[in-house]
C-alpha cells in the first residue's frame, strides 16, 4: 500500500531545488517562498491533500455565503483570518501535488470511501448538507447555524489531518497534517465562545 | 430496514469499524450552546480536561445510560459534578443546537433533568441535517440545573451523551469561568485617546484608529503573542523580525508569522 512514488517525483524535485525554493531559509529572512515537499511520499499523502484542498475549497465557500449573510464584526474577524490562512494553505496543497505529478483532486468514491470510514461508518456531513443548512436559515438563525457548521467542517478537519499524521509519510505533509491540526482546534475555541454567547 | 440485522452483529460490526480508524475512533456530536461540559472543555473556558478537549464530540456510549461521560473512563471528568461547571442563565424555553460531524441515522432526541424526561424528538431513523436544534420549555423548572442530552443513534446501539449546566428563569449570576476565553474586552480601553486630533499628526501611529473603539491596543512592537486582537496596521516582532498586520484579526498559535500567514502579516 505505501509505495514510494520516488522515481516519478525525481525530475520534479531537481526541478524544485534548481528554483532555489528547496533549499533552508537563511536564518534571520521572513520565509516569502513557499514550502517545498521532499520528493518521497505514499497514498495516505496523496489521499489527503486531494480530501484537504476539497475541503479547503468548501471552506471558503461556506464562508463567502457568510459574507453575504452577514456575521458580527467579531465573527467576521476570525472567518477573515481563517479565509486568508485556508487560501495560502489551499495554494501550498496544489503545489505539493503538482509537483508530485498527481492530481489535485481525488475521484469522489474514493473521497466519500473515506470520510464515511473515518466517520465509523456513518455518512459523513457534506459540503451540499452545509450549504443546504446555511441557505435554510433565517437571518435570526443565521449566525448560530453558520457557527455549529463551520465548527462541525473544522472538526471534520482535525479527524483528516489525524490520519495523515498516522499514515503519511512526507514530513512536509505531515507537518501542514499538525498545523491544520492546532490550527482548527484554537478557531474552535473561538468559534464555541462566540456560539455560546 | 437496516434493523433486520440481530443486534450481535451490529455491535460486532461497530466494534470492527472502531478498530480499523485512527484516532478518534469515533466523532460524532455534541451540544454547542448552551455550551456543555465537553463544549466548555474544548473552547478552554474550562481548563485541564484531559483528552476531551480535543473530541468533545466523541462522547458515546452505548444507549440508556444517565451520565455526562457515556460510561467512558478516559472522560469520566464530564460526570464529576464538583468541578464547578459554569451554569448558562437561561429563560424556560431554551434551544439547544448541535454540531454534527456525521449523519447517523438517528432513532431519537432525549432531554432529561434528574428523572424527569423533559422532551423527546422522534426521528424515526432519519438523516438529521448538518446542524441540528431543538425547542425545550423547562417551565416548572428554576435555580441551578444540570440537564442531559442525548442523540440515540438509529443504526447502532450507541448514543451520544451531554450534560449542560443551566441557571435556568435568570438570576443568579454565571460563576466565574475557571479560565478566561479568547480575548474579548467589554469595556473600553483606558489607552483610547479622549481627544481626537483634528488635524493629521505628523508622525503616522503605528496603530491606525478604527470606526470601533479598540480592544487594548498594543504596544508598537511587541513580540507576537497568541490571544491578542491586533488590528491592521499594528506591529510585532517575531523571531527577531518585525512584522505589520495587515487584517484584523485576534491571533491563534498557527499564525504568527510564517509563510503561510503572509496575508495577515507582511514583513517589514
Amino acid at each position: 500500500m505505501r509505495k514510494l512514488h520516488l522515481a516519478a517525483v525525481a525530475l520534479a524535485a531537481a526541478l524544485l531545488a534548481g528554483c532555489g525554493s528547496a533549499a533552508p531559509e537563511p536564518v534571520g529572512r521572513a520565509q516569502t517562498a513557499p514550502p517545498a515537499a521532499d520528493a518521497t511520499y505514499n497514498d495516505t499523502d496523496v489521499t489527503f491533500l486531494q480530501m484537504m484542498i476539497a475541503h479547503h475549497g468548501q471552506t471558503l465557500e461556506i464562508l463567502k455565503l457568510a459574507h453575504t449573510r452577514g456575521t458580527s464584526e467579531q465573527v467576521a474577524l476570525l472567518t477573515g483570518a481563517i479565509e486568508a490562512t485556508q487560501t495560502t494553505e489551499l495554494e501550498v496543497m496544489k503545489g505539493w501535488l503538482a509537483s508530485w505529478g498527481e492530481a489535485a483532486t481525488g475521484g469522489h468514491a474514493s473521497h466519500a470511501a473515506h470520510a464515511s470510514h473515518a466517520a465509523g461508518g456513518a455518512l459523513p456531513i457534506t459540503a451540499a448538507d452545509e450549504m443546504a443548512s446555511l441557505r435554510k436559515a433565517s437571518t435570526a438563525q443565521f449566525q448560530t447555524v453558520f457557527l455549529n457548521v463551520l465548527i462541525g467542517h473544522q472538526h471534520s478537519a482535525i479527524e483528516m489531518a489525524r490520519q495523515e499524521t498516522g499514515g503519511g509519510v512526507n514530513p512536509q505533509a505531515k507537518e501542514l497534517a499538525q498545523r491544520i491540526d492546532r490550527s482548527r482546534t484554537e478557531q474552535i475555541k473561538q468559534l464555541l465562545a462566540m456560539v455560546a454567547s | 430496514m437496516r434493523r433486520l440485522v440481530a443486534s450481535p452483529l451490529v455491535a460486532l460490526g461497530f466494534a470492527a469499524a472502531s478498530l480499523t480508524v485512527a484516532s478518534p475512533a469515533s466523532a460524532h456530536g455534541y451540544v454547542s450552546s448552551p455550551p456543555s461540559r465537553q463544549a466548555l472543555c474544548a473552547s478552554g473556558r474550562v481548563g485541564d480536561c484531559g483528552p476531551i478537549q480535543y473530541e468533545p464530540q466523541s462522547v458515546e456510549g452505548p444507549k440508556g445510560q444517565r451520565n455526562c461521560h457515556g460510561g467512558l473512563g478516559r472522560f469520566a471528568v464530564l460526570n464529576d459534578d464538583g468541578r464547578n461547571w459554569p451554569a448558562t442563565p437561561v429563560g424556560t424555553s431554551v434551544t439547544f443546537n448541535w454540531v454534527l460531524t456525521a449523519r447517523h441515522s438517528t432513532s431519537s432526541w432525549e432531554y432529561w433533568i434528574g428523572d424527569r424526561r423533559v422532551a423527546f424528538f422522534e426521528d424515526g431513523g432519519k438523516q438529521p441535517n448538518a446542524t441540528v436544534s431543538h425547542q425545550v420549555s423547562l417551565a416548572g423548572f428554576s435555580g441551578r440545573q444540570k440537564l442531559l442530552a442525548i442523540w440515540n443513534i438509529g443504526d447502532t446501539p450507541m448514543a451520544f451523551y451531554n450534560c449542560i449546566d443551566l441557571q435556568v428563569g435568570g438570576g443568579g449570576g454565571t460563576p466565574v469561568p475557571t479560565a478566561s476565553p479568547t480575548a474579548r474586552p467589554t469595556a473600553r480601553p483606558t489607552a483610547t485617546p479622549s481627544v481626537r486630533p483634528s488635524a493629521r499628526p505628523s508622525a503616522t501611529p503605528s496603530a491606525v484608529p478604527t470606526t470601533r473603539p479598540t480592544p487594548p491596543t498594543v504596544p508598537s512592537g511587541s513580540e507576537w503573542a497568541p490571544g491578542t486582537t491586533y488590528r491592521t496596521g499594528d506591529e510585532v516582532t517575531y523571531q527577531g523580525l518585525r512584522y505589520r498586520c495587515r487584517q484584523s484579526h485576534t491571533s491563534i498559535v498557527t499564525w504568527e508569522p510564517s509563510y503561510y500567514t503572509l496575508a495577515l502579516w507582511l514583513p517589514i
